[in-house]
């Protein structure tokens, strides 16, 4: 999967859990500050990005990322490993 | 006489509350059933056999020979951990006393001791498999709900076993006991005014330096561990055993409470069975009778489990939390470690170290966030979590895995 497609996955995943206009989304958003993100969602993005790519991450480094650009990121990590 | 004590494949079905625990540590009435073996079989001479991920908690935690007997030069006896022993074990003959196909205990004479010598359970087993059968009527531990349903019964034969009676701690003169005297009250134990002991149905027995606040209602058969606080206004009805250091208000009938474990606030739990470090959070109820007068099933690892009984509560493990307000469903079984916040209809079963939000499963901060959560609420009430504790519930993590993946897919996000 390349990055396209990774950032395409993210950004769709997130506009389900976070209830946001996938369009409204950009690399640079912040999933708390831009996208409104509560911690409980939070935790809900990290089990969707699991399921959606089929990976498994480390929840403590996972809930440090804090952009869309930078979650495309920390799951290209996995999906490459 | 030597005493082995073994835990049978069985232990996984009494789950959750032994996946971090012998069987034999679980309690019923006043003691656990190792204390009741130990008392009944009269010796101290003490081998234990537990699963291998619990063998350095064991050794940690007793004084006894684990997973290895040797000098076999005396009679011996060997028991099931589950077994609710209430008289003496029969030493008259060498055989195995079976409940069912159930292997109860065996005693086996000093001059055949040596063909165990040295050998693993599965082994053991085989050389007990091997002796005359006798058959017993038993009371056998094969699910949480077997413990919770003899327990008031249990804490009425167990007070008037250990003699123990009256008033050694503090007894305001405005509290009062309605019905006879059947109350002991420990050395340290303080019962403040406006505290009512109801011994109409059974004895209350207060072990040392617990307190009951003011307004509380006590109704025997009960047993209160020590360093156990009821809070003020608490209604302990009949039929609980609450263990050591625990935190208790609202209302409560006939349940257990392991030790170490608070439901401080309002709400009902009632035929339960809870572990250690649990905290309960403000109205967290469970339900314990269906509406249509049914038998309640329950999942035990994963697999539905009809208990042919009509009040069955909720089973929950060591560390689990839960929000305020939340509302458990009839029966249900919450694993080790959840995290549990209230919504809707809840499911009847938790995976151990989930997170349940927003009606979704979810690894939530992950096990290394929750075992430092652990050691805070350890640490809270002076208990540091020990390597080998740690170890098993690192242990626990893996064996749950499977089922806890399955059920986050379940009601994942994404479908």
């Amino acid at each position: 999967m390349d990055r396209t497609e990774i950032e395409k996955k993210v950004k769709q995943v997130t506009a389900k859990v976070l209830g946001v206009d996938e369009n409204s989304i950009t690399s640079e958003s912040r999933f708390v500050e831009d996208l409104g993100a509560e911690s409980v969602q939070s935790l809900e993005l990290v089990a969707a990005f699991e399921e959606a790519f089929d990976i498994e991450m480390e929840e403590d480094a996972a809930l440090q990322v804090k952009t869309v650009g930078k979650a495309v990121e920390f799951i290209s990590k996995y999906l490459n490993k | 006489m030597k005493l082995i004590i073994f835990e049978s494949d069985w232990w996984i079905n009494l789950t959750p509350l032994s996946y971090t625990r012998p069987v034999f540590e679980l309690r019923c009435g006043m003691y656990t059933l190792l204390e009741r073996i130990v008392e009944k079989a009269k010796t101290r001479d003490i081998t234990l056999f537990v699963r291998d991920y619990l063998f350095e908690y064991a050794k940690k935690n007793y004084q006894y020979a684990i997973n290895t007997f040797s000098h076999a030069d005396e009679d011996v006896l060997i028991v099931d951990g589950r077994f609710l022993v209430e008289s003496d074990f029969a030493k008259d003959r060498e055989a195995v006393y079976l409940c069912g196909d159930e292997i109860v205990y065996a005693f086996v004479k000093k001059q055949n001791a040596v063909k165990i010598e040295g050998k693993n359970l599965a082994e053991i087993i085989d050389f007990m498999k091997g002796l005359p059968h006798i058959q017993i009527d038993a009371k056998m531990m094969k699910f949480p709900w077997n413990l919770v349903h003899y327990n008031g019964e249990m804490i009425k034969k167990d007070f008037s076993h250990c003699g123990k009676k009256g008033i050694e701690g503090i007894f305001s003169p405005q509290a009062t006991v309605k019905g006879p005297d059947d109350i002991y009250i420990a050395e340290g134990a303080e019962v403040h005014p406006f505290v009512v002991l109801d011994t109409s149905s059974g004895p209350i027995y207060i072990d040392k330096d617990v307190k009951i606040f003011p307004f509380s209602r006590i109704e025997g058969p009960c047993y209160i561990g020590s360093e156990t606080h009821i809070m003020t206004g608490a209604s302990i009805r009949e039929g609980n055993t609450i263990g050591p250091v625990c935190r208790v208000g609202g209302e409560i009938e006939e349940s257990i409470i392991q030790g170490y474990s608070n439901k401080y606030h309002d709400g009902f739990i009632g035929h339960a069975y809870i572990g250690e470090f649990v905290n309960l959070g403000a109205l967290t109820t469970n339900s314990d009778l269906k509406n249509d007068y049914s038998s309640v099933s329950v999942y035990v690892n994963g697999k539905i489990v009809d208990t042919e009984d009509l009040k069955v509560g909720s089973f929950i493990g060591d560390h689990t939390k839960t929000s305020i307000g939340t509302l458990f469903n009839t029966g249900t079984s919450v694993g080790v470690m959840c995290n549990i916040t209230a919504g809707g209809i809840l499911p009847k079963f938790f995976p151990s170290f989930t997170w349940y939000v927003n009606n979704k499963f979810m690894k939530g901060f992950g096990l290394e966030m929750m075992l430092k959560t652990a050691k805070a609420a350890m640490e809270r009430r002076k208990r540091v979590l020990s390597k080998e504790e740690e170890d098993v519930i690192r242990k626990v993590y893996e064996l749950t895995a499977d089922l806890r993946k399955a059920y986050i897919k379940k009601t994942s996000s994404i479908k």
